[in-house]
């Protein structure tokens, strides 16, 4: 079985690749990329990819897949089905789960279900509880979870208040090579917000969430690993202070590294107007100013990756008064087109940079085997294509996610992956033309 | 046509003109012992998801002398602490045919929330921290009734107003119809960012009230000592209570507001609560035809008709 994805633009990180030209997929594996030569045998189907990207597999580090326990809002089967459409072939899932993942049977649980017919086809690295029940307490079985197959260890929304305990975790971690991901918050300062503290939050009566609560948090977490040598890689930043906050870390040496969310770089408070849950997220929607320097930050590498923060939620636990909805919304299937929208065709990435920001840079920062369209570099092929001018508009009633609390439905977006390579053809768009497959018959 | 009223902030000029004509008639046609127009074919849901004992005996009046039903739901007896949801607690009083809902909730925007679920009318009765708009329709009647006219009032807003759900809608209300607002009080009991509400903020007394037409004191909750927000009720009364020393500050014959209840001898001193400046007692008996006002106004009734 030969697949030959012929006459893109090839937008290969990993190898400092920008070129028109194809890549030849040979049963599950990239063989050629570039000038194919396909020799005597033609290939059995071609997708003409003219005027489209071909990508290395997108990369997602920060998913929540919701199962054990949640099933009701997402589980293992839809959310990679869910990831396959929105362009990933390889995702981290979180370990906020119920039980909380912090054992490796429940590793092996999770790479068991992805692996399953019925779910999406991608890759699911495991992130594991960084303390046992995510409590903050005492270390979880860390290392048995390294055996099991975690690549990072995080206690995510229940982020470590003592920071002593965070360093104990930390100089664990780094005799496991295992990184950190943290999402950097003083619960304290927090006291119980719901948005961003600022005007919008005095004009409605909410209690806010400072951005002082994230800026301690990011420098406290980011000199703890500047002193133990722990990976570090924080999550989700979302303000003007925490960019340059991580600028400065790393001037000064620190293993840090960062992502950002879409929805902090697309969205400012003003969205919630009267009290609109969708745009409900943690850390919360900030302000223009910030997006200014965020948008900085992301052109000048100090941001170094864009992760989806896919927090699903059902309808009846988003329909109720403000304070009560739950953190984050739903975001694997509108990731990329909203990236495209809002950075790369505003000119704050490159195409290649894009792609770096969704796939190579969170591979290598977790290790993973993913993120390159070199022969040889990921077990099996995963190659995304990506048309990044189609305009179309986001319906969140045709997605694979069982949730619909998404910030951009309606939106009108410009770009979108059409195809989902991982091994072979796990997703292919309604909106990638009929006439630009060919199945070769040969006579 | 039907309205909602679940804030000032959205509202104009006109709207709250209105409201506040309907209730100044209102006033005169009770007080004279003529009839006011009825809507006895209607009931509405009192639903008190927060202890409220002045709110609620004002709109039962207020609906009483509407000759309007009322089915009254107390949060803690209903199914709401079986686990229902605010939604579907909702859907249920618009599928048990209730024609209108007055809500107090203590989480902001929960009225905005019953809104968008129920079919009729929907009258916000305090939401957390938001807004209080009828205390603010009561209050602006009040302030026309001493002062004749809104526009152009100096009014100052003292106390918690980061925690007050009466400054914002009185803010709002007051500003919309011509006049300034000072919001005095310590930085810890003040919007971080004021920017969006309608006032400027000060923090020491005498340059807050200064020259100022109209004073609204707030209520000082005491989990704001335990909160690390003040040192004690003490200190609060020494920099803000308004008394008849701090009053000379003021224009001299400045209204003296507090929508209760009140702390006496925190927010402010006896003398003044009870002298010749104080309007609280009149805030209290405003209330009810402001909130008579408010359900005929959302049920579709006009001036003209009352007026007819």
């Amino acid at each position: 079985m030969r697949t030959l994805l012929q006459n893109g633009r090839i937008l290969d990180p990993a190898q400092n690749m920008d070129r028109i030209g194809s890549v030849l997929i040979e049963n599950d594996q990239v063989v050629q990329v570039g000038d194919v030569e396909l020799g005597n045998v033609p290939a059995d189907e071609i997708y003409d990819c003219t005027g489209l990207w071909i990508a290395p597999g997108l990369v997602d580090p920060h998913v929540h897949l919701r199962e054990p326990g949640s099933t009701h809002k997402e589980d293992i089967a839809t959310g990679t089905q869910a990831a396959a459409a929105g362009g990933y072939t390889t995702i981290c899932c979180m370990p906020n789960t119920n039980p909380p993942l912090d054992n490796p049977a429940l590793v092996d649980f999770i790479l068991d279900r992805s692996a399953s017919p019925d779910a999406g086809g991608v890759f699911v690295a495991p992130v594991g509880a960084l303390t046992r029940g995510m409590k903050g307490e005492t270390l979880a079985d860390l290392a048995a979870m390294k055996r099991a197959g975690i690549v990072a260890a995080s206690d995510e929304e229940f982020p470590i208040q003592n920071a002593n305990i965070m360093m104990r975790a930390m100089e664990f971690c780094v005799q496991l090579d295992l990184p950190i991901m943290a999402h950097c918050e003083d619960t304290n300062l927090s006291n119980r917000g719901s948005m961003n503290e600022g005007a919008m939050s005095a004009m409605l009566g909410l209690r806010g969430i400072p951005r002082s609560s994230e800026e301690i948090a990011i420098v406290r977490n980011g000199l703890l690993a500047l002193h133990t040598g722990c990976r570090l890689h924080i999550m989700r930043v979302s303000t003007w202070g925490a960019v340059e906050m991580v600028r400065q870390l790393k001037f000064l040496g620190a293993p840090v590294t960062c992502e950002i969310c879409p929805m902090h770089f697309a969205l400012t408070e003003d969205m919630i107007g009267d009290f609109d849950t969708r745009y409900k997220t943690l850390p919360p929607l900030r302000t223009q100013i910030d997006i200014d320097l965020l948008l900085q930050g992301i052109n000048d590498g100090t941001i170094d990756c864009i992760a989806s923060d896919h927090s699903p939620h059902a309808s009846y636990e988003v329909d109720v008064p403000f304070e009560e909805a739950p953190f984050g919304t739903a975001q694997l299937e509108s990731s990329v087109a909203v990236t495209l929208t809002y950075l790369t065709h505003k000119g704050i990435l490159s195409p290649l940079e894009t792609i770096r920001k969704l796939s190579t840079a969170p591979a290598n920062i977790l290790r993973l085997e993913a993120g390159s369209l070199k022969p040889g570099d990921t077990p099996v092929a995963q190659v995304t294509v990506i048309d990044p001018n189609l305009e179309w508009t986001f319906d969140r009633d045709k997605t694979f996610s069982k949730s619909k609390n998404t910030p951009f439905h309606d939106f009108r977006l410009k770009g979108k992956s059409l195809l989902t390579f991982c091994g072979g053809e796990i997703y292919r768009d309604a909106m990638f033309g009929a006439d630009r497959y060919q199945i070769v018959t040969s006579a | 046509m039907t309205n909602n009223l679940l804030g000032i902030r959205q509202l104009d000029i006109d709207q709250i003109e209105t409201l506040l004509a309907i209730a100044a008639d209102f006033k005169v046609r009770i007080i004279e012992g003529r009839p006011v127009p009825k809507i006895t074919d209607k009931v509405v849901g009192m639903l008190f998801f927060e202890d409220s004992t002045r709110t609620r005996v004002s709109f039962e009046q207020a609906a009483h002398y509407l000759g309007l039903k009322t089915a009254n739901f107390a949060a803690g007896a209903s199914s709401m602490s079986k686990g229902e949801t605010l939604k579907d607690t909702i859907l249920t009083l618009r599928y048990e045919r209730l024609d209108g809902l007055v809500i107090r909730h203590r989480m902001s925007g929960a009225p905005n929330l019953a809104a968008r679920f129920f079919a009729g009318p929907v009258l916000n009765a305090g939401d957390g921290m938001h807004e209080h708009p009828t205390q603010a329709l009561g209050d602006a009647l009040t302030i026309l009734e001493r002062k004749e006219k809104i526009e152009g009032l100096r009014v100052a807003i003292v106390g918690d107003v980061e925690h007050s759900r009466v400054a914002r809608s009185n803010a709002w209300l007051l500003t919309k119809l011509g006049a300034s607002v000072n919001f005095v009080g310590p930085r810890t009991l003040m919007p971080p960012n004021s920017s969006l509400l309608p006032g400027r903020v000060y923090h020491d007394l005498e340059a807050g009230i200064d020259g100022a037409d109209v004073i609204i004191c707030l209520r000082l909750q005491r989990e704001r000592m335990a909160e690390g927000l003040l040192s004690s009720s003490g200190e609060y009364a020494a920099m803000y209570q308004i008394n008849q020393r701090n009053l000379a500050w003021a224009a001299p014959d400045c209204l003296v507001m507090h929508p209760g209840p009140i702390n006496r001898g925190i927010e402010v001193d006896d003398f003044t609560a009870d002298g010749d400046q104080s309007a609280i007692t009149a805030q209290i008996e405003n209330g009810i035809f402001v909130r008579m006002a408010s359900l005929y106004w959302v049920f579709g009734g006009t001036v003209a008709e009352v007026m007819a």
